[in-house]
């Protein structure tokens, strides 16, 4: 892992501009991805995952704009800004232009899969073809070649009797099925990357199953390197390596897969894991977090947390932890965005705790729905237009 | 504040009788293939005349007998088109049962007509997945919660009010949002309203159609605390459909496993989680992602997909896909010999293969030993039937559609002569963890 990354993300922001006001949706972010390996970007629905991977190939939509970061890919710059004379930022000379990235770089380089496949596929057109002419396309092959190939992947993707499945339509496969041909074509130009958002979220557990177990194939055979955004940490522990966790439009968690289940260091991240019901143990009693995600709109002041962490302190108000090395998982850094760490050394020992937080002694009801209860009752919709 | 309604506590109704709160006896749903001016219609060239009236009904749930105890929680999981939903709708009769009986207090609900069916309806409650769309936009949170009551005559103006804002409070949200619009709310919010209105009838049952699904898991675990609290001081008995099976271990007593419109297992939580019998639960259990890295799932442990419910296995519906589908009698096969047959079998079905030469397929699939006797003749007629060597009549392969030919000739001794094809499984086994009964569908326990 001492080698140059393959993609390399810094400070992006991602912000929608609405009547509103501005959503935070990404707020400057910063990871890594490293040739074979896959990366998992995880939250709930609001902390701005898909939005940031949606960025990374420039595919946001007005009213959305990247306003900051830079974004590199084997050496070449996605995304990049500069100061300009002015004082105003501008554009870097060598970042590619909208057509490069759609010709060279799209599909070739990096290919995106999407939760509903049906958005990716045309209704009228057979599976088949459509797959065929995308490697024609892409690959400068024959009609004939790019049948075959088109044929030969559709297999490879684990889809029964392959030539009589080319000619049907979208609507004919299930949803595993469909799931599979774009995984197909998303693999038909052995792209290096391939950003995955929710992939497996809407199909069933043994569709999953067999979906991640093909990934995982594929990734073995291809050394293709994976950014897989979802909500579920039972699928970032089944197939991630190294996991971004993120709250609210910021990266509060990096580490290995091990250390950020068995060695959690953001209370955040330690609060999903208490709160979910699992299927391997019966757990008596959930923790629920407290309260919901606040808007990216306006969020808090400080740690983005601290209204919803047990361990908050006053300092948490004032202070905004970015990201720190707080530990070292094997010569990888974990990092992790809280003040209670003493890399921060802002007197979080020292700090009292919150008004009206948790003091941890059992003195909360773990069932506080008043807490939910905000001055604004949306609360938990963060960017429900733009965020995600 | 003047509490005026008198919301019933578990006390109130423990004299009530004793025996299951719900008896389902035989139940099956069955639906018309297709609605629409040609649903029912089927154009088919080869035969005369093509078009026909296609009579095929969808099982979506087919003779199904269940028992829910007062006061427990009854987990019901099953992948997507299993017939949960259905289930959970024809108990409420939202939908009207084919066949079978279903009994609420050992009343049967069918004899039932009038004002006695009204009543009873109203100590049935349903809450629905989506909060967003079971709620209706233009209706103030208080109107939505008092519009059951109104349904059922409840209290009057006063009294309504009274009570839904009494039920606010029960459900976790504030009084005083009671002139507020569902979309001021989230949606952990809004499915706190649902069950503010599902509790204002006073119902002893409330069926929950994937009640969380839609929420974060953060917000996910307030809810389910919720449902649970309202369930101890109500006195709730709860029929809790989802996929979610993290879920279902969380908030079960019981839990029953469905597949494509069969109860396939059904035993107390502990039982069924660590000790499941059917081999359709094992798969399921073994396919979820884990959230422990150290935990490596065998995931992918089911092949193919689900039957078409218009045209269901016979015997056990799950095995099209059982990994276990037992062996036909007929032939003396050893484990190993059944279960390269078997594989080689469905591999066949699926075409999941290119058409290779004879010796390789029997490597492949048989490390180059075929079963002995009859069976090894049907494998050797079928590998024939699709090897690219194989030439018969001066027909390659491909041209004589082998494929096809190779299936029947595998399907027709092998998997329709198998028990799991000619009986449909039931079985009351030993529990291993607590004292309650198991129930599997699977001939292995026969
Ligand atoms: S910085 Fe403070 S509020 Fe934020 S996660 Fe750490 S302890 Fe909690
Ligand atoms: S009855 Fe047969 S096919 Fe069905 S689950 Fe049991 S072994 Fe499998």
């Amino acid at each position: 892992m001492s080698s140059e990354p393959l993609l390399r993300v810094e400070n992006l922001k991602t912000q929608f501009f609405t009547e509103a006001g501005t959503v935070r949706a990404v707020d400057g972010i910063s990871f890594e991805v490293y040739e074979g390996e896959i990366v998992g970007l995880v939250g709930e629905s609001g902390a701005g995952k898909s939005v940031a991977s949606m960025s990374l190939l420039r595919l946001v939509e007005r009213p959305g704009e990247i306003v900051a970061g830079e974004v590199t890919y084997k050496g070449e710059t996605l995304f990049g800004l500069e100061d300009g004379p002015n004082g105003d930022l501008r554009k870097r000379d060598e970042m590619l232009s909208n057509e490069e990235i759609r010709t060279r770089i799209r599909g070739n380089e990096i290919a995106v899969i999407f939760q509903d496949p049906m958005e990716s596929l045309n209704p009228v057109f057979t599976v088949g073809g459509q797959l065929r002419e995308f490697i024609e396309l892409n690959r400068g092959l024959s009609e004939d070649e790019a049948r075959r190939e088109a044929i030969d992947m559709l297999r490879e993707v684990g889809i029964p009797d392959p030539e009589q499945r080319y000619e049907e339509y979208p609507h004919q496969f299930s949803g595993g099925m469909r799931q599979r041909v774009l995984i197909a074509m998303a693999l038909a130009c052995e792209p290096s990357l391939i950003i995955a958002d929710e992939p497996t979220t809407a199909l069933d557990v043994t569709v999953e199953g067999q979906i991640l177990d093909l990934v995982d194939d594929l990734q073995k055979k291809y050394g293709t390197s994976f950014i897989w955004v979802t909500h579920d940490l039972g699928v970032v522990a089944e197939i991630c390596d190294r996991v971004n966790v993120m709250y609210l439009g910021e990266i509060v968690e990096q580490a290995p897969v091990d250390e950020l289940f068995y060695d959690t260091k953001h209370p955040y991240t330690q609060a999903l894991l208490e709160s979910m019901p699992r299927p391997d143990r019966t757990v008596a009693d959930l923790e629920p977090i407290e309260g919901v995600m606040p808007e990216a709109i306006n969020p808090p002041s400080g740690c983005r947390f601290h209204p919803r962490c047990p361990d908050a302190r006053a300092v948490c108000k004032r202070v905004h932890p970015e990201p720190k090395v707080v530990a070292d998982a094997d010569g990888e850094p974990h990092r992790a965005a809280c003040v209670k760490h003493d890399v921060f050394d802002v007197g979080y020992d020292e700090s009292p705790p919150l008004e009206g937080a948790v003091d941890g002694e059992g003195s909360r009801r773990t069932d506080e729905p008043q807490s939910e209860l905000a001055a604004n009752p949306a609360g938990d919709e963060p960017g429900g237009d733009g965020g995600e | 504040m003047a509490v005026s309604s008198d919301l019933r506590t578990s006390e109130a109704r423990d004299a009530d009788r004793d025996g299951p709160l719900l008896e389902l006896e035989g139940v099956s749903k069955y639906f018309g293939q297709g609605s629409g001016l040609f649903g029912g219609l089927q154009f088919d060239p080869d035969t005369f005349p093509p078009i026909s009236v296609d009579r095929e009904r969808v099982k979506a749930v087919d003779d199904v007998s269940l028992e829910i105890q007062p006061g427990e929680t009854l987990g019901l999981v099953g992948e997507s088109g299993c017939g949960k939903s259905t289930l959970g709708r024809t108990i409420l009769r939202l939908l009207e049962p084919t066949d079978g009986d279903i009994y609420f207090r050992g009343e049967n609900l069918a004899d039932l007509s009038g004002e006695k069916l009204r009543q009873k309806r109203s100590e049935i409650q349903m809450i629905f997945q989506d909060p967003q769309s079971s709620l209706d936009p233009r209706m103030k949170v208080g109107q939505i919660i008092e519009e059951p009551m109104r349904a059922h005559g409840m209290g009057d103006d006063e009294g309504r009010e009274a009570r839904a804002k009494e039920l606010l409070e029960k459900v976790g949200l504030d009084p005083r949002h009671y002139n507020r619009y569902p979309h001021a709310f989230s949606g952990g919010q809004r499915q706190r309203i649902n069950l503010a209105r599902a509790l204002s009838v006073d119902p002893d049952f409330v069926v929950c159609d994937e009640p969380v699904s839609a929420l974060d898991v953060s917000i996910q675990a307030q809810v389910l605390n919720t449902m649970e609290r309202l369930q101890d001081e109500f006195g709730l008995t709860y029929l809790f459909i989802a996929h979610d099976l993290s879920v279902i271990r969380h908030i079960s007593d019981r839990v029953a496993v469905m597949y494509l419109g069969h109860i396939v297992e059904v035993a107390e939580k502990e039982e069924l989680f660590e000790n499941p019998q059917h081999p359709y639960t094992k798969a399921l259990l073994e396919s979820i992602p884990v959230p422990d890295p150290r935990e490596s799932g065998a995931r992918g442990v089911l092949e193919g997909e689900v039957p078409s419910p218009q045209n269901p296995p016979s015997g056990c519906r799950f095995r099209t896909r059982c990994p276990q589908l037992i062996a036909p009698e007929a032939y003396e096969l050893t484990e190993e010999e059944w279960a390269h047959t078997r594989a080689f079998m469905r591999a066949v079905k699926r075409r999941t293969f290119e058409p290779i030469a004879a010796a390789e397929m029997r490597r492949e699939f048989f490390d180059d030993d075929l079963p002995r006797g009859d069976a090894g003749e049907i494998v050797r007629d079928a590998i024939d039937a699709i090897a690219t060597d194989t030439e018969r009549g001066g027909e390659s392969a491909d041209e004589r559609d082998g494929w096809a030919e190779a299936t029947d000739h595998l399907l027709e001794p092998f998997a329709e002569q198998s028990i799991c094809a000619r009986e449909r499984p039931a079985y009351d086994l030993e529990p291993a963890y607590g004292s309650g009964e198991h129930f599997a569908a699977c001939h292995r326990h026969r």
